[in-house]
């Protein structure tokens, strides 16, 4: 005979205003194995928590049914409040009486009906339910962090920095990402490269930070406090341990093909580094292009290294490591518009270029040397378009979200276009203009100021007659048609997720929303963690942000890490699914439908009438598993079942609400 | 048709005293003219009771996970349906192929309604092909789902009804369920009465409660061998169910037929970035 007590919680009128407590607590009375039910006025307070825990004493309780708010508000708060009971935590139910009933309902009367059937399935199912056990794994106190921009050299610095190892896995040659291609930052007009590569230095020569480039994640097992990491190190060709980055090799080699740093507006050579601050500082030969690699003839860069770092036979290799905490710093990549937007040539025109491209041209190291020259003839173009939202805020051709960025890059390539070139003209084409963050409406104030005239209204088309582009569009705060003769379109583009995220995500067993960027556990109050244990994200990888909040996420991340690794081990939830080996028959439908990659089919000795025979079973990794049951509706027979939501315990629940 | 009955004595003789297989699961005679019988030849001799005729209607595929067989490799006489049949049950993991000798029986159709309906009439699945193959017949989606179809015409209401009458007749004798080569479990929900999934009585709580689940156990993954119908004592029509739910993964997701191969992504039990999800 069970003895169960239950608490029904006014939540000052939260819930008594709607439900009639009293009654639901005389309901309860009257259910057999029910020795004790009160009503309380706010049961989660200090008070609240002495007033149950003297009546389980006194009319020694074995089980309790709060009802109460929703289990995610206070189902931690009266679990701890157990632990020093003579009730196991997990012998406790919650009705949600608030949530779920008294702020969804205003009739009074129906509302307590719907109560007391909460009340009733919460107590049906506390009968069943059984003392549970939290255990503890440990903690490897090394961080894996995958991607080199912004965001992942921010978090690697403040992990290390706090005393732990962090590996930074990067997939191009050097760390940086796109704000080393950036000019200026708006709003300060900072140099980019200045305030970023110092940074950058730093990476590559803190003592805690294993820097791995031209490297990408590919495969991921275990669970958080130690996930197992592959990482697959692309052939660089030059031994990085010998190499001292002199660049001669650079100098000599005589293959040239566009650079992808400069977009393509000026060439690098086949062994080479991205850009002059690339970290590492030593180059790498890009097998597509060297004449060595495709025709085996040329090795002038061998012939040249003082110290004979080149080896044309290095092949990939794998690394693996465990790892206790994982952060996403993938970034973001820009819309492929020229497959979108036909209607702005879609790439046929050379003077419609992107912001980033525009970047480049404006940037003093950069192909022009900082000059603002067209790309098809070199000449200082006279009238600039600016259009913004091209493929942002736009749920036909591009994506429905606004990209977040480009309101104020766009402000300063006007301001940046009016300062270079005296007697320019620039005119911006614009929905809205979005300047939410420090100093950042001011300096939209201080472009227009600058001479910048923003149009309201979507370019339609853009096409050449007399060596102009012609921009066709409409003002639609004067509901007129107007059309610009732009010597240069700059085009700000719409961010999307890096290139082969999804890949990525699914190998670790993280969500992503529908535009693809990483999903964070709850918008508002987990806004760095994945819905899995020890991955956490920063930057644009988790959707569209500045630099300013992108380097916030990431120090968010590094103290969530740090906060992970201040401790040797960590409880697991005992919540967690098992299987019935002797029920379940091997099928593997639940190792499929499993988002945790938790389950995995084992080989048993088992016995079957007379015969030993060799079977194929289910068996869950507690470390992996998070609880969320999904295996449990695939199983068709019920072998596996979820501790604290076992299948019995759901059909009391709904007996005592259908019988 | 006794060509290759008398090719299928020899075959089973061989392959018993060779001892490639412990036993044969082939069809056999019974005191009836029009009836056969499931039989499991353990000895070379007892291969010429092995028949093939218009009669020999019993799937057989279920039969490799009853007790009555020999522990080492079987030999199964596969029709087109019996070869769906082992590749369901070997995809859902409760034989290796390789434990298996597979003998293929081209059909020509028996005397069951289903086969007005078979779409693969020649073993989808073999080790050995006995006669050369027959043709197909043609069978429209519309044959295939003609009596989802009708049903689908009638108001919920008169549904609901339809469907009450027919549950009403159960007797639980799961006679459907021990057919059935998707049901493969080894210890199927509705045995579990502890657990409490399904009430021993015979009622419309139940009966319904049955018919439904069986349905969606195997919805998704039933071969449309008809051998559900064919066994039920009270004339339940089980297959508009299992079809129902094939009519609408067909609607969804285009052509979907089950036991062609024995590896196929499990289309309702499985998630891929690539899934459709215009519906969300
Ligand atoms: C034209 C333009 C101008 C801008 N101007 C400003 C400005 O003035 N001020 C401002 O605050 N913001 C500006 N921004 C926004 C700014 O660029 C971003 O906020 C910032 O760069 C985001 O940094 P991140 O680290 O999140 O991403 P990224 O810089 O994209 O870094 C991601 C890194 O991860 C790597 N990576 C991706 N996938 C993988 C993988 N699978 N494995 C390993 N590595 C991977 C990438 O190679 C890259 O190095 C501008 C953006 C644009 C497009
Ligand atoms: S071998 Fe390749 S990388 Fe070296 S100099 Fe020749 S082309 Fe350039
Ligand atoms: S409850 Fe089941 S499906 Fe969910 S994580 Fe655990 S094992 Fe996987
Ligand atoms: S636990 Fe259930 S779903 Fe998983 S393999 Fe066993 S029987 Fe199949
Ligand atoms: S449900 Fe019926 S038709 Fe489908 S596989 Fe099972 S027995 Fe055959
Ligand atoms: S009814 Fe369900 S549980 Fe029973 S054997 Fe069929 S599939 Fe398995
Ligand atoms: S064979 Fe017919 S009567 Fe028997 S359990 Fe199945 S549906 Fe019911």
């Amino acid at each position: 005979m069970s003895r169960i007590g239950v608490v029904v919680c006014h939540c000052g009128t939260n819930i008594a205003g709607v439900v009639d407590v009293e009654r639901v607590a005389a309901e309860a009375a009257k259910l057999p194995n029910v020795v004790f039910a009160v009503t309380n006025k706010y049961t989660c307070s200090e008070p609240g928590q002495a007033t149950m825990k003297a009546a389980i004493e006194e009319h020694q309780l074995d089980r309790l049914v709060i009802c109460s708010c929703s289990p995610r508000m206070h189902e931690a708060t009266f679990r701890r409040m157990l632990k020093d009971t003579r009730i196991n935590p997990y012998m406790l139910e919650i009705a949600n009486l608030r949530e779920q009933c008294a702020w969804v309902h205003t009739d009074k009367e129906k509302a307590t009906e719907k109560a007391i059937d909460l009340m009733r399935m919460a107590v049906a199912k506390v009968e069943q339910n059984k003392p549970l056990f939290t255990s503890t794994i440990p903690i490897h106190k090394k961080c894996l962090i995958i991607g080199g921009g912004i965001a992942g050299i921010q978090a690697a610095l403040d992990v290390a920095d706090a005393g732990y190892q962090v590996t930074i896995v990067e997939r191009e040659p050097s760390i940086g990402g796109h704000m080393v291609m950036l000019d200026k930052t708006f709003p300060t007009l900072d140099c980019s490269a200045c305030i970023s590569t110092p940074k950058m230095v730093d990476v590559g020569q803190h003592p805690n930070i294993t820097l791995m480039t031209s490297s990408e994640v590919v495969n991921v097992g275990g669970y958080v406090g130690s996930f197992e990491v592959t990482i697959k190190q692309k052939a660089r060709y030059v031994d990085h341990t010998k190499c001292t980055g002199c660049g001669l090799c650079e100098t000599k080699c005589p293959t040239k093909v566009p650079s992808e740093f400069n977009q393509g507006y000026n060439k690098r050579t086949a062994i080479y580094k991205p850009f002059a601050q690339a970290v590492p500082a030593k180059p790498v030969i890009d097998p597509d292009s060297c004449k060595m690699l495709k025709e085996g003839k040329c090795g002038v860069c061998a012939k040249v290294c003082p110290l004979g770092c080149i080896d044309f036979k290095d092949t990939a290799k794998e690394y693996t490591e465990t790892y206790g905490a994982i952060i996403v710093a993938t970034g973001y990549d820009l819309i492929p518009w020229q497959d979108l937007y036909g209607e702005y040539g879609g790439g046929r025109y050379a003077d419609v270029i992107t912001g980033l491209q525009f970047e480049r041209l404006v940037n003093a190291s950069g192909p022009t040397e900082g000059h603002i020259l067209r790309p098809s003839d070199g000449t200082e173009p006279k009238d600039v378009v600016i259009i913004k939202c091209v493929g942002s805020r736009d749920p036909h051709k591009g994506k429905s979200y606004c990209s977040r960025a480009c309101c104020m890059y766009s402000a300063k390539h006007a301001h940046q276009i009016l300062e270079k070139l005296p007697g320019a003209n620039v005119y911006i084409f614009y929905m809205d203009v979005r300047t939410p963050g420090k100093g950042y409406e001011e300096f939209y104030d201080r472009t227009r100021a600058d001479g910048a005239v923003y149009i309201r209204g979507r370019v339609s088309k853009i096409y050449k007659e007399n060596g102009k582009l012609v921009c066709k569009g409409e003002d639609t705060l004067l509901g007129k048609p107007v059309s610009v003769q732009a010597d240069m379109v700059v085009l700000a583009t719409a961010m999307v997720p890096a290139v082969g995220v999804e890949k990525l995500t699914t190998m670790l067993g993280i969500a992503t929303d529908p535009d693809k960027w990483v999903q964070e556990a709850h918008p508002k109050l987990r806004p760095v963690e994945t819905q899995t244990g020890g991955i956490f994200l920063a930057g644009t990888c988790q959707g569209p942000k500045d630099i300013p909040d992108t380097v916030a996420q990431a120090s968010a991340a590094a103290v969530k890490v740090c906060g992970l690794f201040s401790k040797d081990e960590m409880e697991t939830s005992p919540m967690i699914s098992g299987v019935d080996q002797q029920k379940c028959c091997g099928c593997g439908f639940c190792v499929n439908c499993c988002p945790y990659k938790a389950i995995s089919l084992v080989e048993i000795d088992a016995r079957e009438g007379a015969r030993r025979v060799k079977k194929t079973v289910a068996s869950v990794n507690s470390g992996l598993c998070q609880g969320c049951g999904c295996c449990t509706a695939a199983c068709r027979t019920g072998a596996i079942d979820l501790s604290g939501y076992t299948n019995a315990q759901i059909l009391k629940e709904v007996d005592a609400l259908c019988l | 048709m006794s060509d290759i009955q008398s090719a299928l004595r020899e075959t089973a003789k061989k392959l018993l005293t060779e001892g490639t297989v412990t036993c044969v699961i082939g069809w056999g005679e019974t005191r009836f003219p029009d009836k056969t019988t499931p039989i499991f030849v353990k000895t070379p001799e007892d291969a010429e009771k092995l028949v093939w005729n218009a009669h020999c209607v019993c799937g057989l595929a279920k039969y490799m996970l009853d007790n009555r067989c020999p522990e080492g490799k079987l030999a199964i006489c596969v029709r087109g349906c019996d070869s769906r049949a082992v590749n369901r049950i070997v995809e859902d993991k409760q034989y290796k192929r390789e434990d298996l000798y597979l003998i293929g029986l081209p059909c020509e159709g028996k005397d069951a309604p289903i086969c007005a309906t078979c779409t693969h009439r020649n073993p989808v699945v073999y080790d050995v092909l006995l006669g050369g193959p027959v043709p197909e017949i043609e069978v429209s989606q519309e044959d295939r789902f003609q009596a989802v179809t009708a049903l689908e015409g009638l108001t919920p209401a008169e549904q609901y009804d339809y469907w009450q009458k027919q549950f009403s007749k159960c007797i639980h004798c799961y006679a459907c369920r021990n057919a059935c080569p998707a049901c493969n479990c080894t210890e199927c929900y509705a045995d579990q009465y502890r657990v409490g999934w399904q009430g021993k009585q015979i009622d419309k709580a139940e009966n319904q409660v049955y018919g439904l689940t069986r349905a969606f156990h195997v919805g998704d993954r039933c071969i449309e061998c008809g051998e559900c119908e064919r066994v039920c004592p009270m004339g339940l029509p089980i297959m508009s169910q299992t079809r129902k739910i094939l009519k609408d993964i067909n609607d969804l997701w285009g052509n979907y037929e089950c036991g062609l191969t024995d590896s196929r992504p499990h289309i309702l039990g499985e998630f891929d970035l690539s899934d459709r999800d215009d519906f969300m």
